[in-house]
Order: structure tokens, then C-alpha cells, then sequence
């Protein structure tokens, strides 16, 4: 008899395959690509260094921007996220219809037209800057599934882990900060790199409101050289090697949250 | 006992708990003084570890009240946490905190709770380690414990506390055969140095032994409630009398 069962996998959205950390085959999915990706992108830098190698150096400023939207919208939506899970878990019933009313709305409404509604349709109000306005629905939508990510991990502890806290004299918070949340922490890492993952490709929607991320400086540089093939070919190698060094990292973070299991 | 003893230090009056359609605990008044050893059996359903789990509130009764060394548990004038940080509770499965070492285990609530410094908390931590036996294993974590171990390591995680009380829900019940001897040794101890204690448990070579008294339970009612050499002896119930049929 152990005490609970622990590994939970959450398996959420369209984020991206994380690898198994215990996986320890060389030629797996993920290597496939990556160094598949890797090699078309030398190859085509090299052999035709006129467009693509031109393309390359076009690119980082939108690189950066995407990272920029993806960063700061995951760091507002982590803590949206936990306080819409805990919501959604509260007994009071106010609190937990508000949490839960999110989520549906939210869920409800496509990306794109999240972005739209804030950018163009609230800016007869109110003029939110591009930027603020990308970072604000991405936070938004996404901090209504990282609240169901944090739910369902919060969920997966043993009732028993909060019966021991509480019956040592913890109070709710002390309880949920100090025994639940650092065990839920490694059900909910790998679904939360997911949605990072998900989210870092979903910044590609912000191009369409003038935010001059990756797919935008594509564009901009298609729509002067009319080499539509070469630029798409390259954004989509260049999204690729992003997304799988992503999800090789929340690999690695999770294997590293295993410490405390048997051996 | 002592002669401060004449007060009840856990004292429950006509307490009801219902589950649905299901009576659990139905009319139970039940008193245990300092220092007294109470072992409470009966079968399965019977509302047993129901009731031991009102005594710290981790069921709330529905009716009847429920003092614990002066203060009503169930009242909101009284911090339920100061309560519970008195009476510590050993479950079946130990639900040691999987993400701590031993050592932390022991030291986590102290440190937090009663504001004990570091040094003092660890080596209270040991000191308690060393009597329930696995002082090597301070710096593991649980997942590496036999089950025995770690029912262990749960006794010594509430004992840290240093509580007035402690409660026993079927501590053994969990276990593979050859480990039971081992926990059981450990609340032997405990009670020989005078812990007041509640156990619900099907040992019944443990009730003989340590229990000044056994109560049975049975459809949420106490039916029975004897002294050890009475209670296996001489005892009155039929239904009573078909349980240590069945378990003996």
C-alpha cells in the first residue's frame, strides 16, 4: 500500500508533444525533428544564402517580439490561472460561479476574436496600445485553461495530504501552500509548458493587429519580395526549432520535480 | 491517573452525524479522561473512525457537542487550528508529506506552528526518530520507507507537536502482516509513558494489553463500552458477542 498515486498526467491542449524525460533512445520524435529542422535550415542558408540567409538576419526583431508577447502573457496568466483554479475548487459558491463563468466565456470565444474584440471593438472606449492589447487577450484566454490545469493538479493530491496538514494545525492557506501546491506543482509543470508552447504559436495571431512579431516581419518581407515559399518555409523552420527546444526544456524541469520518488 | 484528573479531556454529549440516508454516528456520548487509553472497534460502517474524526473536526457533527480540554471543537469562537495542533492523529495511510524528507516531515509543523527554531525542532525531530526506531533514515524521503516505516515516521510527526492527545485511525489496517508488529510496539510505548490516547483498531491483542477501556460500535451507536478482562470476558451484547466470534 503506497499513499497515493502521484503521476498524474494532465493532457490538455495542442501545446506540443513534451518529450518522456525517462526516454533515453536517441532517435525519438523529437530528435527527428529537431535535427531534421536544424539541417533544412542550414542547408537552405547555406545553398541559397540570397533569399533565406537574407531572411534570417530580417527575422530577430520578430523573434524577440514573440517572446516578449509570450513571456509577459504567461507570467500574467500563471497567476490568473491559480486563482481562477482555486476558485473553481473554493466551496463558497459565489466565488466558485465567478471562477467557473469565466472559464466558460472564455473558452467559449475563439482567440482571434478575443484579440479583435479588445484591440478594435473595446477601442472605441478605450485605445489600448498593440502590444497591451495582444498581451491582455493572451493573458485572458489563457489564464482560463491554465485554470483548469491548475485545478485538475491541485485535484490530483490525496484528500489524506490535506486531512494530515490540516489535522497538525496548518490552516487552509498554510495547507495549500506548503504540502498541496509543491506536490501539485509536477502534475501541473508539464500541461503548463504545454500551454506555453501553445501559446508562444498562438502569438502568431497578433501579426494580424500590427504587433511586428515573427509571421508579421514575414509578411512584411513576402509582400516586397513575392518569395511567399521561401519566407513561409522559413518562419515554419523557425517556429519549429522554438517550439521543440520549449518542449525539451519543460522536459528537462520535469524530470528535475521527480526528485522525491523512490530512487 | 492523577487527581487533575477529573475532568474529562475529551468529552463528547449526544453526537449525530448523518451521511445522506446513512446514520454514522447516532446519539454517541463518550467521555475519556487524561492519561486513559480508549480503543474503539467494531465493524466496518460501524461510524468508529467517524467519530474519531469529529474529535478533531475533520468530520463536523450534526448535532450534539464535542469538547476537547475545555473548548467546545465545533464552536467558531475557537480557533480549530489551535485545537487540532493539540491532538495528534495517526491515519491508515500514514499520508506522510511525499515532497519533505523524514526529517522535515517532523520538523515542518513545529517550525511553522509553534514558532520552534530550526536547531531545537531537529533535534526534538531525532530524539523522536531514535524511540520509534529509523533515526538512520532522517534524510530520505518517504517514498524510500516500507509501510511500517512510514507509519512510523507519521506517529513521530504528530508526537513532534508534543500534543495532549493522540488518535489512532486503524493505524495497522494498511499494512502487510509483518510490519503491524513494529507500529504496534511503537504505540505500546507511547502509551506506557502515559499519552492519553483514542485508537480505532481491530488489534485486539493491543486493546488487551494497553486499553483501560474498549467501547464497540456498531450502526453509529455505542453498544458496548468495558473494561479489557470484561469486554473479551463477559460481554453482554449479542452483537458484541458475534464480532469477537468473528475476529478471534
Amino acid at each position: 500500500m503506497t499513499t497515493e498515486p502521484q503521476n498524474v498526467r494532465i493532457v490538455i491542449t495542442d501545446g506540443a508533444i513534451i518529450p518522456d524525460p525517462k526516454e533515453r533512445r536517441i532517435i525519438t520524435a523529437w530528435s527527428i525533428s529537431f535535427v531534421g529542422a536544424l539541417a533544412a535550415l542550414v542547408y537552405l542558408c547555406t545553398s541559397r544564402p540570397d533569399p533565406y540567409w537574407r531572411l534570417l538576419q530580417f527575422l530577430p526583431d520578430g523573434i524577440a517580439v514573440t517572446f516578449k508577447v509570450t513571456v509577459l502573457s504567461i507570467l500574467c496568466s500563471i497567476p490568473i490561472g491559480l486563482v481562477t483554479g482555486l476558485g473553481r475548487l473554493s466551496r463558497n459558491r459565489l466565488i466558485n460561479l465567478v471562477a467557473s463563468t469565466y472559464v466558460e466565456v472564455v473558452r467559449g470565444i475563439p482567440l482571434l476574436v478575443q484579440l479583435f474584440y479588445i484591440y478594435y471593438a473595446l477601442g472605441r472606449f478605450l485605445k489600448v496600445p498593440d502590444l497591451l492589447a495582444a498581451i491582455i487577450a493572451l493573458s485572458v484566454c489563457y489564464g482560463a485553461y491554465m485554470g483548469e490545469v491548475f485545478r485538475a493538479g491541485i485535484d490530483s493530491i490525496s484528500k489524506g495530504q490535506t486531512e494530515a496538514a490540516r489535522s497538525l494545525g496548518f490552516n487552509r492557506a498554510e495547507t495549500m501552500f506548503m504540502v498541496i501546491l509543491p506536490q501539485a506543482w509536477r502534475t501541473i509543470l508539464p500541461p503548463v509548458g504545454n500551454e506555453f508552447i501553445a501559446m508562444l504559436k498562438d502569438t502568431s495571431l497578433v501579426s494580424i493587429i500590427a504587433v511586428a512579431d515573427i509571421l508579421r516581419r514575414g509578411r512584411e518581407f513576402a509582400s516586397e519580395s513575392f518569395l511567399y515559399f521561401e519566407t513561409y518555409t522559413m518562419i515554419a523552420l523557425i517556429y519549429l526549432l522554438i517550439t521543440l527546444f520549449l518542449s525539451k526544456g519543460v522536459s528537462i524541469m520535469e524530470s528535475r520535480l521527480n526528485y522525491y520518488d523512490r530512487r | 491517573m492523577t487527581a487533575a484528573s477529573a475532568e474529562p479531556i475529551i468529552s463528547i454529549r449526544n453526537a449525530w452525524k448523518f451521511f445522506g440516508e446513512l446514520t454514522a454516528l447516532n446519539d454517541v456520548s463518550l467521555d475519556v479522561m487524561p492519561g486513559e487509553k480508549v480503543v474503539i472497534c467494531g465493524p466496518s460502517g460501524s461510524g468508529k473512525s467517524t467519530l474519531l474524526r469529529s474529535i478533531n473536526r475533520l468530520e463536523t457533527v450534526d448535532k450534539g457537542s464535542i469538547i476537547v480540554d475545555g473548548l467546545d471543537v465545533n464552536s467558531p469562537d475557537n480557533d480549530i487550528n489551535k485545537i487540532r495542533q493539540e491532538l495528534g492523529m495517526v491515519f491508515q495511510s500514514f499520508n506522510l508529506f511525499p515532497h519533505k524528507t523524514v526529517l522535515q516531515n517532523l520538523t515542518m509543523a513545529p517550525m511553522r506552528l509553534r514558532k520552534t527554531p530550526r536547531a531545537e525542532a531537529e533535534s526534538r525531530a531525532l530524539e523522536l526518530l531514535k524511540k520509534v526506531g529509523i533515526s538512520d533514515k532522517a534524510n530520505v524521503f518517504p517514498a524510500m520507507l516500507s509501510g511500517g516505516q512510514q507509519q512510523r515516521v507519521a506517529i513521530a510527526r504528530a508526537l513532534a507537536m508534543n500534543p495532549k492527545i493522540m488518535l489512532f485511525d486503524e493505524p495497522t489496517s494498511a499494512l502487510d502482516p509483518e510490519m503491524i508488529g513494529e507500529v504496534l510496539d511503537v504505540m505500546v510505548t507511547l502509551a506506557r509513558e502515559g499519552m492519553t490516547m483514542v485508537c480505532v483498531t481491530h488489534e485486539m491483542g493491543f486493546a488487551r494489553e494497553v486499553a483501560d477501556r474498549i467501547i464497540f460500535m456498531d450502526h453509529g451507536q455505542v453498544l458496548e463500552e468495558n473494561a479489557p478482562q470484561d469486554f473479551f470476558g463477559a460481554p453482554k451484547h449479542p452483537r458484541l458477542q458475534k464480532f469477537l466470534n468473528q475476529i478471534l
